[in-house]
């Protein structure tokens, strides 16, 4: 009985595993969505959004005080992912625009903070001693 | 009650370091508790209408029929009213499979924008008084989400509006089962606070909101895509290119909602117009290419699908397929040699 399922079985499996292999190499070749095009766009101009804030002069003070310099803080940002840049520039919305002195060294503090929590989770620093990276 | 202390008359009496201390304290905490105290006011404070400048001081949208609710029909009733305004027949019956959660008792707002993208309306989220007078001004019904009760014991329930009045200080729905209610706007604003000032609009995709903002209406066209509603879709890009007529985005919306529909003349102009606005992003060659291809120039597609892998950019695997799958193709029959 198990000799006789057993043939068609394997042959069927072997189908369908060769299916499967088919399916994942010809993904790629295609036109690219709206929806695609609508996020990368959104994508630059939050990293934009993001990179301009630490360019700010009160920005690279505390960065300063980080003891990272502004280069290697562009660099950080380029290589986070949407969902970390969005988060980045949810907390930017929540800083007072342009307000007295000591709110946007409080903001730049706090912001700073994150990026360099995001980057140090990742495996990209490591300024915080209680952060374990990912990898 | 606290305020006396910190009179002139009550510092003079605030000799002894303990008051003096209490006081400070009590400053301190006023202080503290001023921006929570502020803000509670002016949640309470500001309960007539805005009057934004360019608005009229009422408005009535025609043409907006009423369908009475069943019970807890209100999402599908308020749908129905929107599309058949919009120039959509359809019953209120018709759209409760694809707006009504039954396990919800209610219908949830991703349901009324999914439903209205279904029937091949744009749906567009706006959020505020000023931009709600602004629609029903410009004689676009709103459908608003609000709740009837308590944050604590919600009743939620969606209306649609069609009109206001300044000088009565009103806001006319069509609500439940009432068709042009008449409500004091300090009422509806309380009610519709509790939803953070959510309103949908759902139009024609060839007519932009009034206070439409080029992004959220391309995410809005782009919505159309995704139920296969390239007609409409295409339109609604088109519509944003009249206003942004270098609206990237827009110029790649139009060329992938043209290729669905099989016009494909239109679609390779509308990603060349895309190249042209960014020449140095790879996207609208990839599809470019895909266009060409499909129109038999396979010499013109071969550049552009090279032309993009050559820009790179985080879709460069995707670039790189594309050109070799039309690599991999067989070079077209040699039809015209032979007739030669």
């Amino acid at each position: 009985m198990l000799q006789k399922i057993i043939k068609p079985m394997s042959f069927f499996l072997v189908f369908s595993f060769l299916l499967l292999d088919v399916s994942v190499h010809t993904a790629k070749a295609r036109m690219i969505d709206t929806d695609t095009v609508i996020a990368a766009q959104q994508k630059e101009a939050i990293q934009a959004r993001v990179t301009a804030f630490l360019g700010r002069e009160d920005a690279r003070k505390v960065m300063e005080q980080h003891g990272v310099d502004a280069v290697e803080a562009q660099k950080r940002v380029a290589s986070l992912s949407d969902a970390e840049l969005a988060k980045i520039s949810q907390a930017m919305e929540q800083l007072p625009a342009g307000g007295d002195g000591l709110g946007t060294v409080v903001g730049a503090a706090v912001l700073i903070f994150l990026v360099l929590l995001i980057t140090d989770i990742l495996g990209f620093t490591h300024v915080f001693s209680f952060v374990k990276p990912q990898r | 009650m606290f305020f006396p202390l910190l009179s002139p008359n009550a510092k003079r009496r605030e000799q002894s370091r303990f008051l003096q201390a209490g006081n400070r304290m009590i400053a301190g905490l006023l202080f503290l508790t001023l921006p929570l105290v502020l803000s509670g006011c002016a949640a309470l404070s500001t309960r007539s209408l805005p009057q934004p400048p360019n608005v009229p001081g009422k408005a009535l949208v025609a043409g907006v029929p009423f369908f009475a609710q069943d019970e807890l029909q209100c999402g599908p009733a308020s749908l129905a009213m929107a599309l058949n305004w919009s120039g959509v027949v359809v019953q209120p019956s018709e759209l409760t499979p694809e707006v009504f959660t039954p396990g919800l008792k209610g219908s949830l707002q991703s349901g009324l924008i999914g439903s209205a993208r279904r029937h091949g309306r744009v749906a567009y989220p706006i959020a505020g008084s000023e931009a709600l007078l602004a629609e029903v001004a410009a004689g676009n019904p709103v459908i608003v989400l609000v709740n009837l009760a308590f944050s604590w014991y919600p009743k939620w329930h969606y209306g649609v509006v069609i009109g206001f009045d300044q000088g009565r200080d009103e806001v006319i729905l069509h609500s439940g089962l009432i068709a042009n209610e008449h409500l004091g706007s300090e009422v509806f604003l309380n009610i519709w606070q509790r939803s953070e000032y959510w309103g949908l609009l759902v139009l024609p995709p060839e007519r932009l909101p009034a206070t439409v903002e080029e992004e959220p209406w391309l995410e809005a066209v782009a919505g159309l895509e995704r139920t296969g509603q390239w007609q409409g879709a295409a339109a609604g890009y088109g519509a944003a290119l009249k206003r942004w007529p270098k609206s990237f985005a827009a110029w790649m919306g139009l060329g992938n909602s043209r290729y669905s529909l099989d016009n494909l003349a239109g679609s390779a102009e509308a990603f060349r117009r895309a190249t042209r606005l960014q020449p140095k992003n790879g996207i609208p060659f990839n599809n470019l290419a895909q266009v060409l291809n499909k129109q038999g120039k396979r010499k013109e597609a071969l550049a552009a699908a090279q032309r993009a892998v050559d820009l790179g950019g985080p879709l460069v695997d995707n670039f790189r397929h594309t050109l070799e799958e039309i690599k991999a193709q067989p070079a077209p029959t040699n039809k015209p040699r032979r007739k030669k």
